[in-house]
């Protein structure tokens, strides 16, 4: 694949904000959270997009991909279906694992940024590769710890990750953001040690800070300094597509179009 | 269009048109048309109602404020209404609308009502030649007059909805209801609405006689308006199980639910 050029900006779809993301100016692409959709079943508004052009792309959450459990083939091969159902020229999910020894965290949690970890990894996602009928991209998590005796950088880590499985990376600015405030994370050295020509495209979402903790709730407004982020990687990429990504709580219709306004003019003033 | 807190008759606003035009329901819908007209509620294509966060701040009725306090959590779109138009808020615009005298209690007509107008004028005929007569003749035409039932909407009321132009989507909602049309268009379209979402509210009854605005207008208040409808659920179920009588449950033409 020679990767995914001007997707442009696009939202996340949801079922509550269904016709709202219909009727939305400036949507250029949508993202669809592939373990809601049933294969044969697609929701009309949905299909609606795709009759109009809009790509979707699916997302998924359950591969547990940086999990030391066997990767779930009927998951893998769910997100696989999804993606011809609607056409997609890639699917995503996390580095990250959500189930071990049979209990299931309900998040997306954090790798050990190990080499024998990684060595996990890698396996899972050439086998879920293997098993997808399109490319793949990882998406960075955010996270509220770091595991002891990590022995790579967040970026390195991805680097290592996309040289040895040829994945593509999904960017989570916000998570970027998250993990700089929570964990330390610094987002320019990340920016600088991950491969940007393999980026897929982008994720903007909004969280808020409760005591210590930044929380990446998807259910609060884009803080500027994520956007600041996103504006640090335009200066160095051009992405392919930004996707905002708005999971609760949503706000009006008119909120939701000048976030994702904001977000086009970060893009657009690096486009020259 | 413009977002309508008053019809243009300035004593009424558009959720009391709704109450005259199509009894509590009618009014419900308004108030939920309003919400949507006003951004402050979306609804999704599988008929979820929710609030948007944080905007409660243009809520301008009562009725509005107890469907937005029911939207903590998403709830259906016909529930919303039935719940909406049952509830304490709506019995209060009722009772304002008594109050402004454009609505009154209903009285359902008896069937032989004419049997007692006949008797009445035989009697009072009678009475040119027995003018002992006379007292009955009296007695059976003000009975006559009592069962010919009344409409639960005044006289006042009936002009109120003939001056409604309705102009805007959610004057549109309050004569016309979600389900109605106007000029060839489904009302719900006006407001995005898909017809599978619309269609899970009662469906409108076409009027029986009569015809124009204003006949529809006339009688759909019925439902809701007598006390024995209240606002519990004409509109809801079965719309003709209030208040039993032709003209007190959208009989005579309502374009209730
Ligand atoms: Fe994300």
């Amino acid at each position: 694949m020679v990767g995914i050029k001007d997707l442009g900006v696009g939202i996340g779809w949801r079922s509550e904000i269904d016709l709202t993301v219909e009727r939305l100016p400036g949507v250029d692409f949508v993202e669809v959270v592939a373990e809601n959709l049933h294969i044969g079943h697609l929701p009309e508004s949905v299909t609606l997009l795709l009759e109009r052009g809009v790509p979707v792309l699916p997302h998924a959450v359950s591969l547990s991909l940086g999990g030391a459990d066997p990767v779930d083939l009927h998951r893998v091969e769910h997100l696989g279906a999804v993606a011809e159902a609607v056409g997609a020229p890639m699917v995503s999910d996390h580095v990250c694992f959500v189930r071990a020894g049979g209990l299931d965290s309900g998040h997306l949690m954090p790798v050990p940024r190990t080499k024998d970890a990684l060595d996990v990894l890698v396996a899972n996602v050439k086998l879920a590769q293997a098993n997808l009928p399109v490319p793949l991209a990882l998406e960075n998590v955010a996270a509220l710890l770091e595991w002891p005796d990590g022995e790579l950088s967040e970026g390195q880590f991805l680097a290592e990750l996309v040289e040895r499985t040829d994945c593509w990376l999904l960017v989570d600015v916000a998570n970027l953001y998250a993990n700089a405030r929570n964990i330390g994370t610094d987002p320019e050295r990340f920016l600088d040690e991950i491969p940007l020509e393999r980026l897929a495209y982008v994720h903007v979402a909004g969280g808020e800070q409760h005591g210590d903790i930044y929380h990446d709730t998807h259910a609060h407004a884009v803080l500027p300094e994520v956007l600041e982020v996103l504006d640090e990687l335009c200066s160095r990429v051009a992405p392919p597509g930004v996707l905002l990504e708005r999971d609760d709580n949503y706000p009006s219709d008119t909120e939701i179009a000048t976030e994702l306004a904001a977000i086009r003019a970060v893009v657009d003033k690096h486009r020259g | 269009m413009a977002t309508p807190t008053e019809a243009r008759d300035t004593r009424v606003s558009p959720e009391q048109v709704g109450y005259l035009a199509g009894g509590p329901q009618r009014a419900a819908e308004t108030a939920l048309a309003r919400l949507l007209d006003a951004g402050l509620v979306r609804v999704s294509r599988n008929g979820v109602v929710s609030a948007v966060h944080e905007t409660d701040l243009g809520v301008t009725t009562a009725v509005e404020t107890g469907i937005l306090v029911n939207l903590r959590q998403p709830v259906r779109f016909e529930p919303v209404v039935r719940k909406a138009g049952g509830s304490a808020e709506m019995r209060a615009l009722y009772q304002q609308l008594r109050a402004q005298r454009l609505m009154r209690t209903p009285r359902p007509r008896l069937g032989a009502w004419w049997v007692f107008l006949a008797i009445g004028v035989v009697l009072a005929l009678a009475a040119l030649l027995q003018p002992w007569t006379l007292l009955g003749a009296i007695g059976f035409l003000a009975f006559a007059y009592w069962s010919y039932g009344a409409k639960p909407l005044t006289k006042a009321g009936r002009a109120v909805l003939e001056a409604v132009d309705a102009d805007d989507r959610v004057l549109t909602v309050a004569v016309e209801g979600f389900r109605g049309r106007i000029r060839n268009q489904a009302v719900g379209d006006l407001f995005g609405l898909p017809q599978s979402v619309v269609k899970t509210l009662p469906r409108k009854k076409k009027p029986r006689r009569g015809k124009g605005r204003g006949a529809a207008s006339s009688a759909g208040a019925g439902c809701g308006a007598g006390g024995g409808c209240g606002s519990s659920g004409c509109g809801s179920s079965s719309s003709s199980s209030c208040g039993g009588g032709g003209s007190s449950c959208g009989g005579g033409g309502g374009g209730s639910n």
